[in-house]
């Protein structure tokens, strides 16, 4: 009985995570079949561990740990690949359909964005991404990367650093007053 | 551009903690009394924030490949099929020791005598994986039914059984002929090789039956050797065989490291026969032990369907018991 329920409850941690988990991987890999294939693992992964987490546990965080572990590993199997694939997904990548004119983020500067943020080693661009995409906050990530609250503050503020400098000339400052 | 005075380095991560929107009131009040008098930093926070502001434009705008349905199609499959496959198990105390049943989903998929000594847990991780839980609950019903057919009140095991752990084709026609063999009756490893078309395979069936996932409820220990010697049974307790079959009603005689079915003392009937006759009727003591299925008692092999033998009339003259 008890393993029934805990299943039905996990049909609804797969609801409500499933979709940001795979958006999150989608982000760090940069192609929809790897996003498809580590949201999967991470999923079967949790359904195993999932008996064994405590109640009340912060279930989106402990999901975002087990993609990011995964995602690490499925970088250090990829080896260089990865930025090959990163770049030519970018190039490939078509326009978004019905683009407002007064779109503030123009197409060249997102995509530098893009790149700049892809170019970042491997922790200060997962810690960046959890921060400023899927707005975890400091203590989450630190748990998702195995280092303390303080290092995951210093790996987003490093890239945020090296993003800055790395669109030096593209910022479009005073854009709040645009908008 | 990085902050030139060493004032405007101290200041800088405050600075990105106001640009985030992350900022304490006393990072934020010291970052206000910096800029107000510092171009660079003023320009620096602007830009922080411009970058903030894209920031959170990326993270509104649509993603390139964003749809999850075909991911999430596989995903519940996946999750359905691992599931199935997930053993919950209960270790119980018998009177042949302690026995370990796991059921998944689909019905009984392992019974297991357990080693007296050593690690349970290493023992238990090795035989079902890493998936498998403890759940007394869900095996609790096999225990009981277990234990009465073990102390001969049930003659039958009706279990759901998961037939997945089979490891081969041949091993599960092996099984599948070995569990329609009757309570109280024995055959040989040559019987079943013959019952399964196979004649010369006497040794694969022993493999497969060595490896058989389900003993006493695929009953592996009705199959004996050619000579009347039990041969072998859960590595080397033969003796869990014997009992089995003294439970049964197959008495058997203490051999050198073994036991052995005395075939003069048993009912005795050609495989594919309807009835059973006393082991002089005939050309019985010729036969092959291959050719014949042997009972403990006449009530074993009546119950299995048969009837008497009309010539040698067991019913009438019973072997001594």
């Amino acid at each position: 009985m008890g393993r029934v329920m805990a299943e039905d409850a996990f049909e609804a941690v797969v609801g409500a995570h499933h979709a940001e988990i795979r958006r999150y991987l989608l982000r760090i890999t940069a192609r929809g079949s790897d996003a498809d294939d580590l949201s999967q693992e991470t999923f079967l992964r949790a359904f195993r561990a999932y008996r064994a987490l405590p109640p009340g546990s912060n279930v989106r965080a402990w999901l975002f740990t087990i993609a990011t572990n995964l995602g690490r590993n499925h970088f250090r199997a990829q080896g260089r690949r990865r930025r090959a694939y990163a770049a030519a997904a970018l190039e490939l990548r078509p326009d978004a359909p019905d683009r407002a004119d007064g779109q503030v983020l123009a197409d060249e500067t997102r995509e530098r964005l893009e790149r700049v943020i892809t170019g970042l080693p491997a922790k200060q661009r997962l810690a960046f991404i959890m921060r400023k995409m899927h707005e975890l906050d400091y203590s989450e990530i630190g748990a998702s990367l195995s280092c303390s609250e303080e290092s995951a503050r210093a790996h987003v503020f490093q890239a945020l650093r090296k993003v800055r400098r790395g669109l030096d000339g593209h910022l479009p400052i005073g854009m709040e007053s645009r908008s | 551009m990085s902050p030139q005075y060493p004032v405007c380095r101290a200041i800088e991560p405050d600075l990105l903690s106001v640009a985030a929107g992350e900022a304490g009131v006393a990072a934020a009040g010291r970052v206000e009394v910096h800029v107000a008098g510092c171009r660079l930093c003023r320009e620096e926070l602007a830009h922080y924030r411009a970058l903030e502001g894209m920031m959170d434009t990326l993270r509104r705008a649509p993603l390139p490949d964003d749809d999850a349905t075909l991911a999430r199609a596989q995903l519940a499959s996946r999750l359905a099929d691992l599931r199935s496959r997930l053993v919950g198990f209960g270790i119980f105390s018998s009177p042949l020791g302690r026995i370990l049943i796991g059921r998944s989903e689909q019905g009984v998929a392992l019974v297991q005598y357990l080693p007296a000594r050593g690690s349970l847990p290493a023992h238990v991780q090795r035989l079902l994986g890493e998936d498998a839980v403890e759940d007394r609950a869900a095996t609790e019903g096999l225990r009981a039914e277990l234990v009465e057919y073990l102390e001969g009140r049930r003659a039958r095991l009706d279990w759901p059984l998961d037939l997945r752990r089979m490891r081969s084709d041949f091993q599960r026609r092996v099984l599948e002929a070995t569990a329609a063999l009757p309570y109280g009756a024995v055959t040989s490893y040559a019987g079943i090789a013959a019952r399964i078309g196979a004649p010369s395979a006497v040794r694969p069936v022993a493999q497969a039956l060595r490896w058989n996932p389900l003993p006493i409820v695929i009953p592996c220990h009705r199959v004996i050797g050619t000579s009347g010697a039990l041969t072998g049974y859960a590595g080397r307790r033969v003796e869990l065989k014997q009992r089995l079959l003294a439970v049964e009603g197959v008495k058997t005689v203490a051999a050198r490291n073994d036991f052995k079915v005395d075939r003069g003392a048993m009912y005795t009937m050609v495989t594919g026969d309807l009835e059973y006759c006393i082991p002089t009727c005939g050309s019985l003591p010729s036969q092959s032990m291959s050719t014949l299925t042997l009972f403990g008692t006449r009530e074993g092999a009546e119950a299995a369907g048969f009837a008497p033998c009309t010539s040698c009339r067991p019913d009438l003259h019973p072997l001594p018991a």
